[in-house]
């Protein structure tokens, strides 16, 4: 597991990949498309549980990709975490039924967690998966409620019937706890 | 996260999307316009945000998602913007070569005079994008600029050693001022205060905003003067659009109100 201020390869390669699409090398989004797919897909998937309705999140978020590469600052982060929230909003707007946005979140999300590799990346999922394990089981639900089903502070509280402050403690306590494990 | 650990947890929810108290959130974009440090927090969680869709990680999409992106990427293609290259010399040459030598002369002066064309274009497209390059580059200097006075002025107002200095003409005594300032297209306003009088614990002032079109008034953000009855607030809308004939404030409970109450402490001044 790589972190933060090493330079690894496939990074670099991530880099010169969106530069290629720049230039509209569409062998260059067919390259990042098999190798991020399974992210944005399983995101999607996980949000919507349904097939279809994540093949198109899948769709629209390369296809913007495609047509703004620019949204994506190789300097403030790694492609596969941005990518991987950028298919979350995604699919959160398709089940509130919201308007999807009209172009990609220039979010700056910048993980130290190398995700280029296949085997690294498995790793970093594998241990993600860990410590959502290792939480509380009630912390656990509140942070994938907020994230998977898109939910508001307020709404967890009324269908948990735990009061607002803790339902706040409790995300933020989750959240921390998965960056400690990376740090 | 050190400095601010009253916006901690109310960080976390904002990273989520997850925040939906209107007051909570419209308190939070304001310090975050403000504070670097939050900001980095902020920054930090979403990558905590970015941890947790990895868990999510897993099939990969049948192909024909594959060919349906392919499809609809082939269908828009992006044509690179660059000046025309001098590679189309090479490739004429070869073409040329075939034919007898007068031909070849006659048609290289042809071939010249199409490539200074050619190369005067470039130096045109040139030209122009440089100027281009270099208008942004004036325009982000000046966003530059305008952002820094902006921080500098919400870092005055937030100082803990603020000094508000109110002028006033001799042997009157100071009166009571507050000054709005609303912006109909960003649905937002900001409020300064000055020697107001003191309030009880559980008060506070409330503004609200006068439609123009008669509707009732609407709360617009509430705020509790300082020991010196000094105060200012910035308030985000529930939607931007909304035509104000004007503003009026009041006195409500801690928490603020959504109708106002009797009396109208503030009202416009009147103009001429």
């Amino acid at each position: 597991m790589r972190v933060s201020g090493t330079q690894a390869p496939d990074h670099k390669d991530d880099a010169a990949l969106i530069d290629r699409m720049r230039a509209g090398d569409q062998s260059a989004m067919a390259d990042l498309y098999d190798r991020y797919s399974g992210v944005v897909y399983g995101v999607a998937l996980r949000v919507l549980a349904n097939t279809t309705a994540a093949e198109d999140v899948v769709q629209e978020v390369f296809l913007q990709l495609w047509r703004n590469p620019g949204a994506f600052d190789a300097g403030r982060g790694r492609l596969a975490p941005w990518l991987a929230v950028i298919a979350r909003n995604r699919a959160i707007d398709h089940l509130r039924k919201r308007a999807p946005e009209e172009d990609i979140d220039e979010l700056p999300i910048s993980t130290g967690v190398d995700m280029e590799d296949e085997a690294a990346r498995k790793l970093a999922v594998e241990k993600v998966r860990g410590v959502l394990t290792q939480l509380p089981q009630d912390q656990r639900k509140v942070l994938e409620m907020a994230f998977f089903e898109g939910m508001t502070h307020s709404e967890i509280a009324g269908k948990t019937g735990e009061p607002l402050g803790t339902v706040k403690t409790r995300i933020r306590t989750g959240l921390l706890a998965l960056r400690k494990a990376f740090a | 996260m050190n400095g601010h650990p009253q916006y901690a947890e109310a960080l976390a929810l904002y990273a989520l999307g997850a925040l939906d108290n209107p007051r909570e959130l419209a308190e939070l974009e304001t310090h975050l316009g403000t504070c670097g440090e939050c900001r980095r927090e902020l920054e930090a969680l979403r990558a905590d945000t970015a941890l947790l869709a990895l868990s999510a990680v897993g099939p990969k999409p049948p192909d024909r998602a594959r060919q349906r992106l392919l499809s609809a990427i082939a269908a828009e293609p992006r044509v690179p913007k660059k000046a025309p290259q001098p590679y189309t010399v090479g490739r004429l040459r070869s073409r040329w070569f075939s034919f007898a030598p007068v031909a070849v002369m006659l048609m290289l002066a042809v071939f010249s005079i199409l490539l200074g064309f050619q190369v005067s274009t470039a130096n045109r497209e040139a030209k122009a994008a440089r100027a281009e390059v270099e208008r942004m580059r004036a325009e982000l200097a000046r966003n530059n600029r305008e952002l820094a006075q902006n921080k500098a002025i919400a870092d005055l107002m937030h100082a803990p050693d603020a000094w508000h200095v109110d002028l006033v003409a001799q042997h009157t005594r100071p009166q009571p001022q507050i000054k709005t300032i609303y912006s109909k297209q960003q649905g937002s306003l900001m409020l300064t205060a000055t020697s107001l009088a003191p309030l009880p614990e559980n008060k506070v002032y409330e503004l609200w905003l006068l439609p123009s079109d008669g509707s009732a008034p609407m709360p617009a953000g509430w705020f509790k003067p300082d020991n010196n009855g000094n105060g200012w607030m910035y308030h985000a809308m529930q939607s931007a659009g909304i035509n104000a004939k004007g503003f009026a404030v009041t006195i409500e409970n801690a928490g603020g109100s959504q109708t106002p109450t009797p009396p109208i402490m503030f009202a416009p001044a009147p103009t001429g």
